[in-house]
């Protein structure tokens, strides 16, 4: 099994809503495309960007992950960390999405204080520390 | 329901395709062979017929897209459904169409797209609305060399997945061997749909692969080329689109360009120049000219470096800085190099045998496989010791394929003649290099002796690097000394020897004798 995380830039344009019905829209892609291939992890987003964290057997992952990179909702792709494991971090998320209970801020604020709004600035290990954190903390909302 | 005179069309009733083996060997059958599915669409399409469809409608291939789905449904297609026409064709009794396609991509070759360039450029609306992009694929052969070819083909078959998304009906895409690929793209707005498809091929392809396991990240360069500017016959638009994909690949990859005149007219200056070259070989309008070295203690004469002149009969003297990029370029560098060596080390026969022929050695001469023949013959002829040999080459040289060019340089120090350094300082000036190869002798650039007195930074870097040859053994060689002041400095570093203006400029080799005697 292998995980590999990433971060990109945004290129969906429009208002707020208009962008979250477009993750919304990836979301249910994801969701979809994932649970049949055994694909799990997590996407954050905010108005700038998306990270996202994907687990699953290399081939699958591998498809899954070359869609990705042909989507041109988004664009620099930078690979954080792509690395074999042998237990998933996020094993029942088919595909956990983080933010939709919080606000822009709120959804970047625990790991954008010392790098701005830059996601890609971000080390992987922040991206999944954090991930997990709101993970958590949005299911206990 | 092979047809052996016409492409054929199975009428399938949505049965599942047969897999693997027999999917393979109808994909590679010299038939044109075709499966259409009740709403008419083509659900599967072996090569021959894709390559026959391709010529029959002009530049259509594009829109057949094969995906790999599943057991049921082997081959999908994008989903376009073709009017029936366009999928029967006469085919010439003995033509093979496997000749026309590419077999690890599937698809067709160099021969369709000159055919479809005779056929634009006979039309002159399409001639308009067309556009020829060249695509080099940037570091795909570190990949290859590096991951071995098996993943190389793998992303090969990405990159054309990849550019297929980016093109539309009407677009001729093509393999034109190895990672080169060309585009014969219509539109009405042309240039700038040529602009966008190029941006997002080059966007699309630079984005990373995740192939068997390996992350992959590589590049694209692209060159485009109109009628409109890039020349109104095939011949001329492919060199004018490979011209520009020069121009992207020197402007640092990665990137496209349109063709422009001023490419053709530097192309057209540096042919000059190559066939100006070649002449001077010929005709002996090189010559050397030959500066000092001396000790740094008392000024003893120790040797002295050819450096190579040109006396163009109507430009007059030409700098070597103007010449020797584009020698090496086209490769000519290798003859004019063998020149060098021989000459040198004629001359060197007529000097005393204790002075030393110090020559310089162009990366490309140094990849060369005739090298060693040629420093061994060059020797042999003039009959002169290879411990007085002296050939010098820039940290370049060891930024390229580096086990082969160490082993070249273990090999030319097993014949016994001397490798110098030269130019350190200039380039990327790793400690490392030092370290991977036991040179004879480093010469300190001279930029960094010109401001060592007015410079503390320069002056350090010399102090530190004179340092570590003292530590290393190695000899160090100032180059471009011009007052006493500098050569007492690098003199009480523990620089051991110089050359540069104090001593003497180069000199022709007929003065050579009478600077002897006088030093
Ligand atoms: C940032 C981002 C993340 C995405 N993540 C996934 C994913 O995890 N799984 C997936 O199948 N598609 C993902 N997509 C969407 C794919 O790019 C593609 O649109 C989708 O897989 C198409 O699926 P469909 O053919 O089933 O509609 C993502 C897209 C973006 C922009």
């Amino acid at each position: 099994m292998q995980r590999i995380v990433y971060a990109s830039r945004n290129l969906m344009e429009g208002s707020e809503e208009e962008k979250l019905q477009g993750v919304q829209q990836i979301l249910a892609a994801a969701r979809r495309n994932n649970t049949a291939a055994g694909v799990t992890g997590a996407l954050i987003f905010n108005s700038g960007g998306f990270a996202q964290v994907l687990e699953g057997s290399s081939h699958e992952l591998a498809e899954i992950f070359e869609r990705i990179q042909c989507d041109s909702r988004h664009t620099d792709v930078l690979v954080l960390d792509h690395c074999s494991i042998s237990e998933r971090i996020f094993p029942d998320w088919s595909m956990g999405f983080i933010g939709t209970n919080t606000g822009d801020e709120l959804m970047f604020g625990a790991i954008t204080q010392d790098s701005g709004f830059d996601v890609s600035r971000l080390a992987a290990d922040e991206i999944l520390a954090a991930m997990q954190r709101l993970v958590l903390e949005e299911e206990n909302l | 329901m092979i047809n052996g005179k016409a492409a054929t069309l199975c009428w399938s009733e949505t049965k599942p395709l047969p897999i693997d083996a027999l999917t393979e060997a109808a994909m590679r059958l010299p038939e044109p062979f075709a499966v259409i599915d009740d709403h008419d669409r083509i659900v599967f399409a072996n090569l021959a017929f894709r390559a026959a469809y391709c010529v029959n409608e002009g530049a259509r291939m594009t829109d057949i897209e094969t995906h790999r789905v599943s057991a049921e449904t082997e081959f999908r297609m994008s989903g376009l459904s073709f009017g029936r026409r366009l999928v029967t064709r006469e085919i010439k009794a003995g033509e093979d169409l496997r000749e026309r396609v590419d077999a690890l991509t599937g698809l067709p070759n160099r021969l369709v797209l000159r055919e479809a360039l005779e056929r634009m450029l006979a039309d002159p609306q399409a001639c308009n609305e067309s556009a020829l992009l060249l695509l080099d694929l940037d570091r795909f052969k570190f990949v290859n060399d590096t991951l071995g070819h098996p993943i190389g083909d793998k992303l090969l078959c990405r990159v054309v997945d990849r550019i297929r998304k980016v093109l539309r009906d009407g677009d001729l895409l093509v393999r034109l061997g190895g990672d080169e690929f060309a585009i014969l793209h219509a539109s009405q707005k042309q240039p700038e749909s040529a602009r966008a498809i190029a941006q997002r091929i080059v966007d699309l392809v630079g984005r990373s692969y995740l192939i068997d396991d390996h992350l992959v990240t590589i590049g694209t360069s692209i060159g485009i080329a109109t009628t409109l500017f890039g020349g109104s016959d095939a011949d001329r638009l492919i060199k004018s689109a490979d011209l520009a994909l020069y121009g992207a690949k020197e402007a640092g990859r990665g990137q496209f360009r349109f063709f422009e005149q001023e490419m053709d007219d530097r192309a057209q200056a540096r042919r000059t120049l190559e066939q100006d070259m070649r002449r001077a070989l010929a005709l002996r309008q090189f010559s050397l000219h030959y500066q000092p070295q001396a000790d740094i203690a008392d000024k003893t004469i120790l040797g002295f470096e050819a450096l190579l002149r040109w006396k163009h009969p109507t430009l007059g003297m030409i700098s070597p800085a103007a010449f020797i990029p584009v020698a090496e370029e086209t490769g000519l560098i290798v003859q004019i190099g063998e020149w060098v060596l021989r000459a040198a080390c004629h001359e060197a026969a007529r000097w005393p045998e204790d002075i030393t022929i110090a020559v310089n050695l162009s990366p490309v001469q140094i990849a060369h496989h005739g090298l060693i023949d040629v420093v061994t013959s060059a020797l042999a002829n003039a009959g002169i010791s290879p411990g007085r040999l002296e050939l010098e080459i820039t940290e370049t040289v060891l930024l390229q394929d580096t086990n082969s060019t160490l082993d070249t340089l273990h090999r030319l120090r097993a014949l016994g003649v001397r490798i110098a350094m030269d130019d350190f300082g200039t380039g990327y000036s790793s400690l490392s290099y030092l370290r991977a190869f036991p040179f004879d002798k480093v010469k300190i650039d001279q930029s960094f002796i010109r401001e060592m007195s007015t410079d503390k930074e320069a002056a350090a870097i010399v102090r530190a690097v004179i340092g570590l040859g003292i530590s290393l053994g190695i000899s160090m060689t100032a180059e471009g000394v011009e007052t006493e002041e500098q050569l007492q400095g690098l003199r009480n570093e523990g620089c051991t020897e110089l050359q540069g203006f104090l001593i003497s400029r180069p000199i022709p080799s007929a003065d050579v004798a009478e600077f002897l005697s006088r030093n």
